[in-house]
């Protein structure tokens, strides 16, 4: 109970409430394609495989506990046209990432909608999808 | 069944893509202008083509706008469980959730793109998901009478003046779903697809499905659009790999529709 309120204060914290159309490899509807929160954390492990790449990172809440939060990403050819290599994303690395968090409230999201977007640590915005 | 009249379908099909064409469906990206990008050069389709919409979910047509479905496939509709939509479980059962093939049509509607090639006698058309492809035979031969079913059938294809390719296709086996949300066929599917070239860049892509075993009605999918890719783009290997889909499953296709640990 204590984790899932931590969680829904996270997610709270960082909610930004944008309407828009996610774009979901499959169609996606665990995710809330309502809402758009960005998360800052270090990247634990970066799958850059098919059909859905992965991003897992650990992100602090407002009271210091880490949340490890698991991110679907689009396919790699789709990431390809916008930058993207397997080597874009590192353990260790400091990054945001801006999804559309799952329905349930469980740290799961999905980043690959025309909202969604990696920022690096040296500021390199990298997005989801082509523009 | 397979003694449709294919002239009443090929009627059937030009009126609905001519009523689409002038009354686009809402949400519908537009064409286009013929003002904003070069003319479509004659008879020509090749390059990289990309779908243009808001994920694969949307799929052949709405839900609302599905037809009623027979006895035999409301039952097969019983038995499939997505993985994702509006009938997400965790206990999915779709055939693409452990690599089975996608699929014609619903390999068409993913936001990956496919590529168009010209080849003597046929037009090629190249897949970025799974790495598959399709021909579509264009030397004048008519679809096989009794086909070995196949997960992309079978496809002849031919133009209708300078800008509109016409492939009608058969043969496919009754294993693919039509999209994410759970909508069977019959190995009766027939299809007709119409790419029309608007300009140089743009497809306007109308397909409508015939399958009187599982749909009391045509289904009539609402106009697509394709956009011409950049001469440098290239199609991607994409393929689904098992073992990687199911890691997958576990860490974060199961966990996101699960409910919070209390």
């Amino acid at each position: 109970m204590k984790s899932r309120f931590a969680v829904k204060m996270f997610l709270t914290m960082f909610s930004l409430v944008v309407v828009g159309s996610a774009y979901a490899h499959h169609g996606n509807s665990a995710y809330d394609e309502t809402r758009t929160i960005t998360i800052t954390g270090t990247a634990t492990e970066f799958d850059f495989v098919n059909p859905h790449t992965q991003i897992y990172m650990d992100v602090k809440d407002d009271k210091g506990q880490v949340i490890h939060w698991s991110v679907e990403c689009n396919s790699p050819g789709i990431m390809r046209r916008s930058g993207w290599t397997r080597n874009s994303v590192k353990p260790g690395d400091q990054i945001s990432v801006t999804l559309n968090p799952a329905k349930t409230g469980v740290p799961v999201g999905f980043s690959g909608g025309k909202t969604g977007k990696v920022v690096l640590g040296d500021g390199q915005k990298l997005d989801m999808s082509p523009k | 069944m397979r003694n449709v009249s294919w002239k009443l379908i090929a009627a059937f099909t030009a009126t609905a893509a001519a009523s689409l064409v002038t009354f686009p469906m809402a949400g519908q990206q537009a064409p286009a202008t013929k003002a904003a990008a070069a003319p479509a050069p004659k008879r020509e389709l090749s390059g990289v083509w990309q779908f243009q919409s808001g994920g694969g979910a949307q799929g052949l047509a709405p839900e609302k706008d599905m037809p009623p479905m027979t006895p035999w496939a409301q039952a097969r509709f019983a038995t499939e469980k997505p993985g994702y939509g509006s009938r997400a479980t965790t206990e999915g059962n779709d055939p693409i959730l452990h690599c089975d093939p996608m699929g014609f049509p619903r390999v068409i509607f993913l936001p990956t793109p496919f590529e168009f090639v010209a080849a003597p006698g046929r037009m090629l058309q190249f897949f970025e998901r799974e790495h598959e492809w399709r021909p579509i035979w264009t030397d004048g031969r008519s679809l096989p009478k009794d086909p070995d079913p196949t997960w992309y059938g079978y496809a002849i294809g031919h133009w209708e003046g300078d800008d509109t390719f016409v492939v009608e296709s058969s043969g496919f086996n009754d294993k693919s779903w039509l999209g994410a949300t759970g909508y069977p066929h019959s190995e009766d599917m027939r299809t007709v697809e119409r790419y029309r070239r608007m300009d140089h860049d743009t497809i306007a892509y109308d397909i409508t499905v015939y399958d009187p075993t599982a749909y009391t009605k045509p289904i009539v999918a609402p106009q697509k659009t394709m956009k011409l890719l950049a001469k440098t783009d290239e199609i991607e290997e994409l393929v689904c790999v098992a073992s990687e889909e199911e890691a997958f499953a576990k860490k974060i296709r199961i966990p996101a529709v699960a409910q919070p640990k209390k």
